[in-house]
């Protein structure tokens, strides 16, 4: 197995709940407890209520394709196989967008407003990233 | 309280632009700065206010300026290194003049873009490595990297929701190439057609290379001072009628109009309200009196979303509303007439704000927008200043 060798997440104390999840392939967000309001990313208040009290939620992983975009430049050396790549902005049916890329879609067949779901690529022992697959159901 | 027509620009200076590295951010900031003092006839002992929004590592910082030149600066002002402060730190000018906090202030902007092109996405963007997400978008987890990217999301977005196209977007930059021909300091002066806007590469689908910005280096110096002081000059002032602040919160995302849904940014109709639009009213003009707009074109669909933001036409028209001429020299509403970023040089705006200068005074030659009184510089994250001769 060769290492992974493209770019990792910046773990920090707000967003290591987000990440652990992701370790367990789930999908957590912050939700307000005061009022209930999703919010990504993981921030240390609402900033609906200002509320400091939080609790991290398991969501469906579903969503809709709200935009996307196809690089043809290279910009990172440990992407340049895969030129031309996608990635795309989900918004999850909990309201948050997520940013992540689409597998298995052919670049063409991508369109704003498709439905899909998460799927989770454990790219090295510690990390899991949430990527988009077509949703099945 | 006003600030209308309390502070002018009273000078101007530009450097070489070049797509090669040539001289250093602060050998050409030094060319500009002097030629900003003769055009105006300002003495160098009367600069007191120094203002810089693109420092370290791409451009001259306020520290090093002010010791390099000799001068002794009582406001000094250093934004975050990005292009998109420049009306910002043209406002603190202005503000810090009427507030009497100087008398001269100089907005210096030296930069090289070139040397340093690697900070523009990549392994070398650490700031796009940022918690959550960088300032346009930037996620490098998932190769999601360049500011260009920010404004490919903006663009797919609004392709689909208004039925645009990317030949649509392309007769944005075909017409500033027309400007930058009739502009001997531009960089890139050669024709530019729909075919070879639609043959150019993708950098960032569906954004054509032709759709991105250059990456040059140059200098521009703007000096602001009183409007007392600058009708003693030696030029004719271009006074500051109305200003307002750039935007930030749920509504926005950098490279959108309010509402379009990039990012965590709130999706919604936008219609503009005459507070959203207080630059006006501050000037005394509407957007009918406008005689060119100037605006920050680091990639084509932004010069959509400012004439959507500003009212110049309503949301989802802009991409209709730019064909045919419009925004061109003889057209309804000229826009960065000398070029812009996209074909005169990206010297973060700078170089369009003296164009407004030049304009204002009639300097531009053959592609003086004619009987120009008012020109407003406005951009898509909100910010707008207007000016008047």
């Amino acid at each position: 197995m060769t290492a992974y060798g493209k770019p990792l997440p910046r773990i920090t104390p707000d967003n290591r709940p987000f990440w652990d999840a992701t370790r367990r392939h789930e999908l957590a967000l912050q939700r307000c407890a005061e009022c209930r309001r999703f919010r990504y990313p993981p921030a240390p208040v609402c900033p609906e209520c200002l509320s400091e009290r939080v609790e991290w939620v398991a969501v469906s992983g579903r969503g809709t394709v709200s935009t996307f975009v196809v690089f043809h430049h290279r910009y990172f050396p440990s992407f340049a196989a895969d030129l031309p790549y996608n990635v795309v902005q989900v918004q999850l049916d909990e309201g948050p967008r997520l940013t992540a890329n689409l597998v298995n879609v052919p670049n063409a067949e991508i369109t704003i407003g498709m439905r899909v779901e998460v799927v989770f690529d454990d790219v090295t022992p510690e990390v899991s990233l949430p990527r988009f697959r077509r949703a099945t159901t | 309280m006003t600030i209308r027509d309390r502070t002018a620009i009273v000078g101007v200076g530009t450097s070489r632009f070049s797509k090669a590295p040539t001289d250093t951010p602060m050998r050409l900031a030094a060319q500009a700065f002097k030629s900003a003092l003769a055009d105006g006839g300002v003495g160098r002992d009367e600069v007191d206010g120094l203002v810089i929004n693109i420092g370290w590592p791409l451009g001259v910082d306020y520290d090093r300026f002010a010791e390099a030149l000799g001068l002794r600066i009582r406001f000094a002002d250093q934004s975050w290194t990005h292009g998109r402060f420049v009306g910002p730190t043209l406002q603190h000018a202005a503000m810090a003049v009427a507030t009497g906090l100087a008398r001269c202030v100089a907005c210096v902007c030296g930069v090289s873009f070139i040397q340093e092109r690697g900070l523009l996405g990549g392994p070398g963007d650490f700031e796009g490595t940022r918690e959550e997400g960088g300032t346009h978008e930037e996620n490098p987890v998932y190769g999601l990297t360049a500011p260009a990217a920010g404004a490919a999301l903006s663009a797919q977005r609004y392709f689909a929701l208004y039925g645009a196209t990317s030949a649509e977007l392309g007769a944005v930059p075909i017409a500033f190439r027309k400007h930058a021909a009739l502009n001997p300091a531009a960089i890139m002066r050669s024709p530019l057609t729909l075919e070879d806007h639609q043959a150019s590469r993708f950098v960032v689908e569906p954004l054509h290379l032709f759709d991105c910005c250059l990456v040059s280096d140059g200098a521009a110096v703007v000096l602001v001072t009183s409007a007392e002081r600058a009708r003693d000059g030696a030029r004719t002032p271009v006074f500051i009628a109305g200003m307002q602040g750039m935007r930030a919160g749920p509504d926005e995302f950098l490279f959108a109009t309010p509402g379009l849904g990039i990012g965590q940014q709130r999706e919604f109709r936008y219609t503009p309200t005459e507070e959203q639009l207080s630059v006006y009213r501050m000037a005394g003009v509407t957007q009918k009196d406008v005689d060119a707009l100037y605006t920050y074109d680091a990639f084509s669909p932004l010069v959509w979303f400012v004439l959507e933001r500003f009212g110049f036409c309503g949301l989802g028209e802009a991409a209709a509303w730019t064909q045919k001429g419009r925004i061109e020299l003889h057209g309804e509403l000229p826009m960065n007439t000398s070029g812009g970023l996209l074909s005169e040089a990206h010297v973060s705006g700078w170089n369009s704000i003296a164009e407004i200068v030049r304009q204002l005074r009639g300097e531009c030659g053959e592609r003086q927008v004619r009987g120009a009184r008012v020109m407003q510089w406005a951009t898509a994250w909100g910010d707008s200043t207007i000016f008047h001769s």
